[in-house]
């Protein structure tokens, strides 16, 4: 069988294509992002650094780590996704192949090992380029984490010979998942298609469909339901899930729910061209699916994560707002508390330093790990008055000596209680630390408020300032360091976040849009290279070829809006969890659903399908119609 | 080859029924035929030859109730080893569906089909694809050939799906029987249709089977080739006695073989036995009249 899959292979590797580039990237990403990943994890911090400087380099690889570690998931998850429409494309395709070797004699096994084998082959050519191509890529990638300031200049990942051995079975591993349920379905084929059409496509909804769609559709109602009911930090990590396995069950129930949404376009699709595009849409579910499926994933991706991150950012900057009670803000290098009393025209000040501390958590058989941890050291009297402070617990004033208010929010799971001691580490300071006061969640920080003593003598302060005329303290105090009215210091503080927020969506989706943009013009393509009889049989009719490209474009046109549509339900239901669980934690609702992102990325990918449908169909109606048609008996 | 002239110079019948036209002659002297001219011992008998394929009382019923078609209608018929019998009939007479059910490719909705002796009306996926191997071999109008093979690999397909090696020796012998061991590697886009005809009969005759069916094997061939192809199965069923169940719509092709059956609205209607191209083609006009 595996010879036969060889000479099917040779034959057929325009279908493949696609495939194949999908496995390589799929491959050169893992590789790539597993070497990174694990130069990232042993990198050593240079002795002779500042415990800030230390605590910043570590952070920095946590962030890469994180990064690449979605990377890898997301690779895997896209090329399986794929690589399994592209068989299941083929598979529909080779019906008639598939029926006659059943008919000479072929046993369901064998037809599976057939498809298995070939897949086999496209891993093992994926792998041994994606090998090549990973190469470049980690330099790439070295260079934008770099770029981000996750890593210091200079950082590489370095070769490991293993990760040979790992490309090598993520290639075949991804193929071989890809074509699990497209091998299955072509050991269904009966021997009797060979002789006459069967009607396939009556039965794009399989009993898997149906169940595996019901299971995902199942799984994100039950999250859906969670989100309200878990609340607060939990339900952040579960919202987002919520357009994985949404888009999924779209994705699986693709040719039920595709021409249930086409429905309303025959109100727009009008006279013959229209129709005709309209009744392709429908008639050919499994088209339809296979092209909407990738930019339902897309945009489900690209707007959701977009979104969690929009609403986020959106809701910390309000969070500020709303708690900052000062006109100005005040960033000096170094105390310069004493000369601000002094200065005319001013009212209440609160100092407020950034202290880095060790703090000892639980790892889970009886020890202590320190995990270096930010806080801010403040006057609380001063702090309260400058600031809003819903203390939940406690009592903020009695923040003095070996004390620490601390939000539950940082660690849910260890239920911080009002009397609690914090073992810590702190330069000079004691070790440890007695819970005065429970803070509110937060997103935007701080988590740990410690009194004035721990103040260092030196380094950067910051001074919320409240004044009758802000703009004459503002510029009596410019020589103490910078100056931002509030607001401006709260937009600043948020367009700091949103850009460092926007640099790992950009590499994050900017592979997924890779990917994507693959797998429509895979589908376009794979279906236009079946349709030269179908296009014939129009022309002979008496469309123009013109015409026949119009309705395929139509056709392709309404497919994308589709998949638009679905996939930015699928992001709907994500940011509509992040924005509850947001408000749940800090009273603030502030859903931020990027339009401008999702008119682009509906746009780009209109432009990308419209295009290769256009080419494709232009391609396939070279030949004069009634050579096709002639030709077909 | 509708419309055309068939090689002794008669127009070929028209295929369609006229509208509105049913048939339903009386079936007493059709139906008992088969046991009462044709008779063989009972299978069961020791010692005696089965035919290789029978039929009995085989009904095929499509659609549901409402809309239920009866393709094939109560049909008994045995196929003898080592004959060729052709079936025609009108389209939608079922002849098709006819070779369907007895090559167990169709479910029969009532009845008994064996082949070679075995009962194949409920046997299993895995023992009709075992039977498919071994004792059935099958050639269609368009030739089905596996485009990415070479007629060589095509021809030892059936053998290797079985798991044997297939020795080139029985494949170049094959496919000599059939004129084509100076084709043997080409792919079937460099083949005539005819060739590719033949390579097809090649691979269904590699695996030496019962019985051999053909759907309009010569459906899609001109008149020389389909001549070819047809003194070939003749040769086949003289020299090696091969039996061959045949669908055709060609009263030439239904000529050459042994008997011919005649299919009306799944009943069996009529019978010749070695006819000639005309006398067929006046059997089957009064058919369809």
């Amino acid at each position: 069988m595996l010879g036969m899959s060889w000479s099917t292979f040779r034959d057929r590797w325009p279908t493949f294509v696609g495939a194949i580039v999908t496995v390589c990237l799929g491959v050169a990403l893992v590789q790539s992002s597993l070497l990174t990943l694990v130069s990232a994890a042993t990198a050593t911090v240079p002795p002779g650094l500042s415990p800030a400087e230390e605590r910043a380099l570590r952070d920095g690889y946590a962030g890469a780590l994180s990064l690449l570690g979605m990377t890898l998931g997301l690779s895997v998850f896209v090329a399986v996704f794929i690589v399994s429409s592209t068989f299941a494309f083929t598979v529909a395709q080779r019906r008639r192949d598939l029926a006659l070797l059943r008919l000479t004699g072929a046993g369901r096994g064998q037809v599976r090992t057939l498809l298995v084998g070939e897949a086999l082959l496209l891993g093992t050519v994926g792998s041994a380029l994606g090998a090549l191509v990973g190469l470049p890529v980690m330099r790439l990638q070295a260079a934008m984490l770099c770029g981000f300031g996750f890593v210091p200049a200079g950082f590489a990942g370095q070769w490991r010979s293993w990760v040979l051995a790992v490309s090598a079975g993520t290639g075949v591993g991804i193929a071989v998942l890809g074509v699990l349920a497209a091998s299955r379905r072509a050991s269904r084929v009966r021997p009797l298609e060979a002789l006459r059409d069967v009607g396939g496509a009556a039965r794009v909804m399989t009993a898997a469909r149906w169940v595996v769609g019901t299971i995902f559709l199942a799984g994100s109602v039950a999250l859906l339901v969670l989100v309200p009911a878990l609340g607060g930090e939990a339900a952040l990590p579960l919202s987002i899930f919520v357009s994985f396995t949404l888009v999924t069950a779209f994705a699986v129930l693709a040719p039920l729910v595709v021409p249930l949404v086409s429905w309303p376009f025959g109100l727009v699709f009008r006279g013959r061209l229209g129709t005709l595009a309209h009744a392709n849409l429908r008639a050919d579910v499994r088209r339809s699916a296979s092209t909407a499926a990738p930019i339902m994933v897309l945009v489900a991706f690209v707007v959701g994560m977009a979104g969690t991150m929009g609403t986020l950012t959106e809701a910390s900057r309000q969070e500020v707002a709303r708690d900052l009670r000062a006109d100005l803000v005040l960033d000096a290098d170094r105390p310069v508390g004493a000369r601000l009393a002094g200065v005319p025209g001013i009212g209440a000040v609160s100092e407020e330093a950034p202290v880095v501390f060790d703090l000892a958590l639980d790892d889970g058989d009886g020890g202590l790990s320190y995990e270096a941890t930010d806080g801010l050291a403040v006057d609380p009297a001063a702090y309260a008055r400058t600031h809003r402070t819903a203390v939940t617990a406690g009592d903020l004033a009695d923040l003095r000596g070996a004390s620490i208010a601390v939000s539950p929010g940082y660690a849910p799971e260890l239920r911080w209680r009002v009397g609690d001691t914090l073992p810590v580490r702190l330069d000079g300071g004691p070790d440890r630390l007695r819970v005065v006061a429970l803070l509110p969640d937060t997103l935007a920080g701080p988590y740990f408020l410690l009194p004035p003593e721990f103040m260092p003598d030196a380094g950067p302060r910051r001074y919320a300032v409240q004044a009758a005329d802000p703009p004459a303290v503002a510029g009596r105090l410019a020589a103490l360091g910078q100056v931002t009215g509030a607001e401006q210091w709260i937009d600043a503080y948020a367009d700091d976040q949103q850009r460092q927020s926007l640099d790992v969506m950009v590499a994050l989706l900017g592979m997924a849009m890779l990917y994507t943009v693959l797998a429509m013009v895979n589908a376009v393509v794979i279906s236009a290279s079946d349709r030269r009889g179908e296009f014939a049989t129009a022309r002979v009719t008496g469309l123009t070829r013109g015409q026949v490209v119009r309705a395929a474009l139509g056709e392709s046109l309404a497919v994308v809006v589709i998949g638009v549509l679905l996939g930015a339900l699928a992001a709907a239901g994500t940011v509509a969890g992040i924005a509850f669980a947001v408000e749940d934690m800090i009273g603030i609702s502030a859903a931020s659903p990027p339009w401008g992102l999702l008119g682009a990325v509906a746009l780009g990918a209109a432009l990308v399908v419209g295009a290769a449908s256009v080419l494709t169909t232009l391609a396939a109606t070279r030949t004069p119609a009634i050579r096709l048609v002639a030709a077909r008996e | 080859m509708e419309g055309s002239k068939t090689p002794d110079g008669t127009a070929s019948p028209t295929r369609k029924m006229p509208a509105g036209v049913t048939d339903r002659r009386p079936r007493a002297g059709w139906n008992g035929y088969v046991d009462s001219k044709v008779s063989y011992p009972p299978v069961e008998a020791p010692g005696a030859v089965a035919p290789a394929v029978e039929l009995h009382g085989v009904t095929r019923v499509y659609g549901a109730r409402g809309a239920a078609v009866r393709a094939l209608d109560g049909v008994d018929i045995s196929f003898p080893v080592g004959s060729w019998t052709a079936v025609m009939g009108p389209s939608g007479s079922g002849k098709s569906t006819l070779l369907h059910c007895a090559a167990g490719l169709e479910r029969v909705t009532a009845g008994r089909v064996r082949v070679a002796g075995r009962d194949i009306t409920d046997a299993s996926d895995a023992e009709l694809t075992r039977l498919r191997r071994t004792v059935m071999g099958f050639v269609f109008q368009s030739f089905n050939l596996i485009g990415s093979l070479t007629a060589e690999q095509n021809v030892a397909m059936p053998l290797r799906l079985a798991g044997r090696r297939p020795p080139r020796q029985v494949v170049r012998d094959v496919l000599a029987a059939v004129d084509l061991a100076d084709r043997a590697r080409h792919r079937p886009a460099e083949l005539s249709g005819g060739q590719q005809q033949r390579v097809a009969i090649a691979r269904a005759m590699v695996t030496r089977p019962a019985v051999l069916f053909a759907d309009e094997p010569t459906g899609a061939l001109d008149t020389r080739s389909a001549r070819t192809v047809l003194s070939m199965l003749r040769a086949m069923v003289d020299t090696s006695g091969q039996t061959i169940v045949m669908v055709t719509h060609d009263p030439a092709a239904a000529a050459s073989a042994d008997r011919v059956v005649f299919l009306g609205d799944g009943r069996l209607v009529d019978r010749l036995d070695r006819p000639s191209t005309r006398q067929v083609a006046d059997r089957l006009a009064r058919w369809e009249e």
